[in-house]
């Protein structure tokens, strides 16, 4: 598995060269490392020559040496070199010791594991540490501001629910915008396979299917030079992800961690009472009366006693202390041969908003065995049981938040007879929080074998053979007590989904170190990939029950199925290769090729080339002299990476499409237009990087450039309606991501008792798009507030200005765009975007003797937030089934009125005018205004940790070796200018374009939390 | 060393093995789909193209079409959430506004599908296609097309012209809006063929037969105010004694539907469902109730002398009045009313008084009336038959897509609902459209 690369910081000879000489003996011995682990591939040379040994499996090594030669240099990367001394004849044990340097980190990168400081890439790593025993399910979602140029941000506070993860920018509009996840080697699928709809929202994270607990490493490839070698796969990054595996020799080591939270809101929704719910009412049915001319005397007012009605609570209703339970329990450990690492997780997690829960059983099993000193083989299997109780909200009338948030509320919850009163559009929310049975269970399975043998010590096999398969079972059924079941007495959905990605790879690696000195050091590899990915479906529908206690399919009147297949190949071929001489300069290069069944039969096969090149320029004398530099390293590269994903399996064929039925006979209808010539999405991108350690290596600072140009953008092209389909897909137009990243850690204090870090990192990134073929207008149920167009991010918010609200008059007056002096669609204008000018992290970590304290921020700056809520609540009375919230009280009222929100009213005249009151909340504005648009910049305090390890002095008794009691509290405060409850939200996170909307959405829980980690 | 130069030789065959094998190993086929190229070749194919172009006009006719019809004018109004609603029935109708991009979208999509048929069965040489039937798929192909432009024209006035299916981008340029007048010669050239080429049988209501052309074909000379053949086309639906005027008025809209009242309707069933009720019946029913009569259609309604047994398309009481035409909620099976015979007579009727039959019309007036079991008609002048045409349209088709257009067609929607500004008399080219078609205009004041 590993292929480490030599380090050569020692002198070496080309192995090829060597020869033996008489009067040799033979020296045998063992290396060793951290905790007395066997080191595979140390280097052992004979010092002042040229011979050379690596060590095997078990660390053991032999060499030749002369009479007249004394000494040894054992070297291994991440490890101080040691000379040793040939005294005697005896077997010769060296323990190296860990280098404990930052930049001296091991990495692994694509295919490969190469020492940081030959690395011309753009990678971060983060250990698993640092993501445990935070309450939130996915692993990535755990990344948010721990790795700078990487945007994480929930979509809503439902636990298990869909993410926002960017590396580096959108690169593309109608492909996939999310990184390639890879685990252990397994090319995982990130499909969401909920199929529930809860609205126009991310459903579920399907990598939540992984424990956090179990992993060791996070590598996150961001540059060219890194992903390249994931051609087709690696244009929005790759996330590489490690799992525990257990170490040769090493004693059974059992880990239990369990901790439990109490998450509430820390805000919750709030609307208007009754009396000031019905006092709007009247205002606007006054004001309407006047705008059209009727006589005041003879208004008939809705409401003629406002402060006669009640209120109604409904939000009360809808939040809970949510409640998270997490216990885990794993074992690792090694013998001779083998290692092994076990591990067991359970975790319930409560929604603050009801009725969603999620719980997660997840086991996991790696083992590796070396069969022979040759070869080894070894399995990694992660298999993963989830559920969730499915709640429907954002765009959905009949969710549970939409519910409760949007009836006026002098409206009574109850029906006089006691049954559940619903209006409007609206469902009832108790009777969708007691009622609701929606179903989800997933069954995934990550299974990866491999054998990986040695042909030469420098010439390395590795096969693998990987299964991801996810089956996700939904039961829903719509009771008659809920709007969804009322009509058909009863009614139910069953949909079982299934996504499998099957991989096959076989890599050849050759590493090898030659020449004077050992100057020339090579890393080279080629391989290959089989990939395939299935998504099927079949669903089963059923209206008609006898009595709600009949809830399977099978018991209904009337019942109907369905099903879906697609299929896609990617078979790809890649070579990979660096050369560093005299440890200071490096150059690596790889290629990929890549062929997809997705793409036109003229163009399925892309060429994805990229190139490095890194200075050590601290290794050079006349830096060295300045004694500034601990470690100054500069990175350059260049490369090109493709992408496929998120585009249909039969993308690129022109189809007509079953379905199309008509009086119960099959039908069909055109579909899709051909495209033959669809190719590869190709993002070119040039990352320059200096990374510097000064103050003694207690201040590391990494400072990355990078500007990626996604060009033959896999774009659906909006086209007349007047052809019969609505888009088509081709390679048009490009995006361009460009930014700064820079990524700090210093040890502000290292005392005996007292020690402080601090970590820091800040990422700007600015979106582009270049090149459109027309602008491309969606979101929000079709009031197409988000707009791509050419010049402008993509996310951007497109929406009617609101220059200000005449003090005179009380009506909202726009911005005329086109001076044409009525106000049309033309005047619709892009007035800020979704996406963040920067996010960042800062993480502190404070001990003292056996406490430790630790608080970690993430912010952004800079994105919008499209606060739908009020959009739909603030309706100056054009909405007689919506009641309001408080922001409408801020109405003009008279003249001399200060104010953003216009005058109530419902007139809708001529809706031309500019400063006409049909423009006020209707009217061709149709309150698509920018008042409505929010700032959504926010710092938070997401975790704060304080912790206290018992001394292992007074456990060792008991037999344990370590015990830590901690408490932690998430989300703790959030400083933000936006209203609404929430500023980390994006409700329409379906479509990756439709950024930044805040619609009836469950906020970030703030959770307190109580938890041990023991370890025997 | 050697063996190393022996296992890179080995890879290498292995990759071009591999590589050889690729194309074939990356072929992929869609099983619920097939390749456009022979989507239509033989018998099979060609009567799977057809129910598909009927498909498309269950797709814009079951809820967006007799809802532009009827919301944006008197007899219903808004009592929902969601604000396309609101914009139609305001009559201030942004470019995006939800149902008429829906509507429009899903015309001209029917059109192509309409458009395939009629360029690709002629062809189709299968033993198991007779003449007689491609002849009847032809003759429907034409009939949809027909009614694919009349409902665009009518509503967003002369659009472009598209005669051939789209099988490449490049056939659309320069494709301008002909002129409302042009829209029409082509939907009466349609008609002329599908009428020729449709067979006629006793029962068929919900596919198009030649009396369907006819009855098409009068009400498009109604709109063009050509009053002869509209009368003319109107009287050769009429005789045709499959259709008759059924009593009570309901039975037409009360399961199992296809009465004899009906010239074409749009059979829905519970494999294809129709949930258009919903946004009709209030929420105790599991309705979104954004459709409601208004209550000046219900004081009609209700009044005997004007409503008569037409009082059945509401229900309920006091301020949850809601309208019934659509009312299979529990299974979803609503047909879509496309064309009556009671239009047939009104239209008569109305041609018949623009030409000064007075009798004739009054004659015709009161067959529709006496159906609703309301008293015959007083009305003696011109002008007097003329309006209480309308009135009786207005009733007649209360929740049906009748009223917007009628106002529009006879130039009252100013007079009766208020709405002088005539821009608006016709809904908007989608934004979609404006921005991604360059041979488009805007109707104006939009």
């Amino acid at each position: 598995m590993k292929h480490f690369l030599k380090r050569s910081a020692v002198t070496a000879l080309c192995l090829l060269l060597q020869y033996v000489v008489a009067a040799q003996s033979t020296v045998t011995g063992k290396v060793l490392g951290e905790n007395n682990q066997p080191l595979e591939n140390a280097t052992i040379q004979v010092k002042g020559t040229r011979k050379v040994s690596l060590s095997s499996t078990d660390g053991s090594f032999r060499v030749q040496a002369g009479a007249e030669e004394k000494k040894l240099l054992i070297s291994y990367t991440g490890y101080e070199t040691q000379e040793v001394s040939l005294v005697g004849d005896g077997l010769i044990s060296v323990t190296l010791k860990r280098d404990t340097r930052q930049l001296e980190d091991v990495i692994i990168t694509g295919y490969s594991t190469q020492s940081r400081k030959f690395i011309a890439g753009s990678i971060v790593s983060v250990s698993g540490n640092s993501i445990k025993d935070i309450p939130a399910a996915g692993f990535n979602q755990l990344l948010q501001g721990k790795a700078a140029g990487v945007q994480v941000t929930s979509n809503s506070g439902v636990p298990g629910g869909g993410i926002t993860f960017r590396v580096r920018g959108n690169n593309s509009i109608n492909a996939s915008v999310d990184p390639l996840y890879v685990i252990d080697g397994v090319f995982v699928s990130n499909t969401d396979p909920v199929q529930t709809s809860i609205g126009n929202q991310q459903q579920s994270n399907p990598l939540a299917d992984i424990n956090p607990n179990d992993i060791e490493s996070i590598q996150i490839l961001k540059d060219a030079n890194a992903t390249a070698i994931y051609g087709s796969l690696g244009a929005n990054g790759v996330i590489l992800v490690t799992t525990k595996r257990g170490r040769l020799n090493s004693n059974a080591k059992i880990g239990l961690n369990a901790y439990h939270g109490w998450s509430t809101a820390a805000k919750k929704f709030k609307v208007t009472n009754g009396p000031e719910t019905a006092t709007l009412a009247n205002e606007a049915a006054y004001n309407t009366g006047i705008d059209g001319g009727q006589d005041p005397s003879t208004i008939v007012l809705p409401f003629p006693r406002p402060d006669t009605l009640k209120t109604y609570d409904r939000i009360s209703d809808l939040f809970r202390t949510g409640n998270t339970s997490n216990y885990e329990l794993s074992a690792q450990g090694g013998t001779e041969k083998s290692t092994y690492y076990v591990g067991l997780g359970y975790l319930k997690q409560q929604s603050i908003v009801r009725p969603s829960d999620f719980e997660r059983y997840a086991g996991r099993f790696n083992y590796d065995n070396y069969l022979s000193s040759k070869l080894k083989v070894g399995t990694s299997i992660n298999i993963t049981r989830t559920w969730r109780n499915v709640s429907s909200n954002d765009n959905n009338p009949q969710g549970v938040i939409n519910s409760a948030i949007f009836v006026r509320s002098y409206l009574p919850v109850y029906n006089a007879n006691g049954s559940y009163a619903k209006y409007g559009s609206f469902d009832n929310h108790l009777a969708l929080i007691n009622n609701l049975n929606n179903n989800a269970v997933g069954w995934r399975t990550i299974g990866n074998f491999y054998g990986e043998y040695s042909i030469l010590p420098e010439l390395k096999l590795r096969t693998s053979w990987s299964i991801d398969r996810s089956d996700e079972y939904e039961n829903n059924y719509a009771s008659t007590l809920i709007s969804a079941g009322v009509a058909t007495n009863g009614s139910a959905a069953s949909y079982q989904t299934r996504n499998q990605v099957l991989t096959n790879e076989q890599v050849l690696t050759y590493i090898k170190s030659f020449g004077s000195n050992r100057k020339h050091s090579i890393n080279a590899l080629i391989g290959n990939t089989i990939n395939t990915v299935l998504a099927e479906s079949t669903t089963a529908t059923g209206t008609g029950f006898p009595s709600n206690n009949f809830t399977a399919i099978s018991s209904a009147a009337t019942r109907s199925g369905s099903s879906s297949r697609a299929e896609a190949k990617l078979v790809s071929f890649f070579g990979k290769a660096s050369y560093t001489y005299d440890n200071k300069y490096s150059i690596d290069g790889s290629v990929r090729a890549d062929g997809s069944s997705k793409f036109g039969v003229n163009k399925r096969w892309g060429y994805f080339p990229s190139g490095g090149i890194t200075w050590r320029a601290s290794q050079e004398d006349f830096i060295r002299n300045l004694n500034l530099f601990d470690e100054l390293k500069l990175r350059g590269s260049v490369g090109l990476s493709g992408n496929q994903n998120g585009i249909g399996s039969y993308a690129a064929q022109g189809l007509w499409s079953a379905g199309a039925n008509y009086l119960d006979n099959p039908g069909d209808a055109p579909s899709q237009l051909s495209n033959p010539d669809l190719t590869w999405e190709t993002t070119r991108q040039v990352d320059l990087g200096i990374e510097f350690a000064v103050l003694k290596n207690r201040l590391n600072v990494i400072v990355d450039y990078y500007n990626k140009y996604t060009y033959d953008l896999l774009l659906n092209v909006p086209v007349p309606l007047r052809s019969g389909f609505a888009s088509y897909l081709q390679n048009y137009g490009a995006v361009r991501n460009k930014g700064v990243e820079v990524t700090l850690h210093s040890e502000n204090f290292r005392g005996k008792d007292f020690r402080w870090t601090t970590d820091f990192n800040i990422a700007f990134n600015n979106n582009k798009i270049e090149k459109l073929a027309s602008d491309i207008a969606l979101g929000a149920s079709g009031r197409n507030i988000s707009i791509l167009r050419q010049g402008f991010a993509v996310n951007s918010f497109q929406l009617y200005k609101q220059l200000y609200v005449d003090p005179k008059t009380g009506n909202a007056v726009y911005e005329d765009v086109d001076k044409s002096g009525t106000i049309t669609s033309a005047d619709r204008q892009i007035v800020g975007n979704a996406l963040p000018r920067y996010t960042g992290g800062f993480n502190n970590n404070l001990s003292y003797k056996n406490f430790d304290l630790g608080f970690f921020f993430y912010f952004q700056q800079g994105n919008k937030i499209m606060n739908m809520n009020d959009f739909f609540l603030v309706h100056g009375g054009t909405q007689r089934n919506i009641g309001f919230v408080p922001r409408q009280l801020e109405r003009w009222q008279k003249a001399g009125d200060i104010t953003d929100i216009p005058r109530l009213t419902t007139y809708s005249g001529d809706p031309t005018i500019n400063g006409g009151s049909a423009n006020n909340y209707g009217g061709n504005v149709a309150s698509l205004s920018s008042r409505y648009l929010e700032d959504g910049s926010f710092i938070r305090l997401r975790t704060v940790t304080l912790s206290y390890t018992i001394p292992p002095a007074a456990l060792q008794r008991l037999k344990i070796t370590n015990l830590r009691l901690y408490v932690q509290a998430s989300n703790l405060f959030t400083i933000t200018k936006y209203k609404g409850l929430d500023p980390e939200v994006s409700s329409q996170s379906a479509n990756q374009n439709t950024a930044g909307y805040d619609w009836a959405t469950v906020p970030q829980p703030r959770t307190i939390q109580a938890g041990i980690n023991l370890n025997f | 060393m050697k063996r190393s130069v022996q296992f890179i030789g080995l890879i290498t065959l292995y990759i071009s093995i591999g590589l050889s094998s690729c194309k074939k190993y990356l072929t992929e086929i869609p099983n619920n789909a097939v390749p456009s190229t022979g989507a239509i070749s033989d018998a099979g194919t060609a009567r799977a193209a057809i129910i598909g172009a009927y498909d498309g006009l269950q797709n814009y006719y079951a809820s967006a079409y007799p809802t532009l019809g009827t919301i944006t004018a008197d007899n219903v109004v808004f009592n929902g959430t969601l604000s396309q609603y609101l914009q139609l029935d305001q009559n201030a109708i942004p470019t995006d506004n939800v149902t008429t991009v829906a509507a429009y979208q899903g015309i001209y999509s029917t059109i192509n599908t309409a458009n395939s048929v009629i360029a690709l069965v002629p062809a189709v040489n299968d033993p198991l296609l007779a003449d007689e039937e491609k002849n009847k798929i032809l003759g429907e192909a034409y009939f949809i097309r027909a009614l694919g432009y009349f409902d665009l024209a009518r509503g967003w006035g002369g659009v472009q012209l598209q005669l051939q299916p789209t099988t490449d981008l490049s056939a659309l340029k320069g494709v301008k809006r002909s002129t409302q007048d042009a829209t029409y010669d082509q939907v009466l050239a349609d008609l002329v063929q599908a009428e020729q080429l449709l067979p006629e049988d006793a029962k068929t209501r919900n596919r198009a037969q030649k009396s369907t052309a006819r009855a098409l074909r009068a009400r498009l000379h109604l709109y063009r105010k050509q009053w002869a053949d509209a009368e003319n086309y109107a009287t050769q639906v009429i005789s045709n004694s499959k259709y008759t005027l059924v009593k009570p008025y309901a039975s037409f809209f009360t399961s199992p539907f296809l009465s004899n009242e009906s010239v074409l309707e749009l059979t829905f069933s519970a494999n294809d469902k129709n949930s258009f009720w919903n946004l009709w019946y209030p929420s105790s029913f599991g309705g979104q109730y954004t459709l409601k009569p208004s209550q000046g259609v219900i004081d009609k309604l209700n009044n005997p002398s004007v409503g008569g047994t037409r009082n059945a398309l509401i229900a309920g009481s006091g301020n949850a009045v809601y309208g019934v035409l659509y009312n299979t909620y529990a299974t979803s099976t609503d047909p879509s009313y496309l064309i009556r015979i009671a239009e047939l007579y009104l239209i008569r009727a109305e041609a018949r008084a623009q030409q000064n039959n007075l009798d004739g019309a009054l004659e015709d007036l009161n067959t529709i009336r006496q159906r609703a079991d309301v008293p015959k008609s007083t009305a003696t002048t011109k002008d007097q038959l003329l309006q209480a045409i309308e009135e009786e349209n207005s009733v007649e088709f209360a929740f049906e897509a009748h009223r917007w257009f009628d106002l529009v067609r006879t130039e009252r929607a100013g007079a009766v609902l208020g709405l002088t500004n005539k821009n608006f008399w016709l809904f908007p080219i989608p934004y979609q459209d404006i921005l991604s078609d360059p041979d488009v205009t805007q109707n104006p004041g939009y």
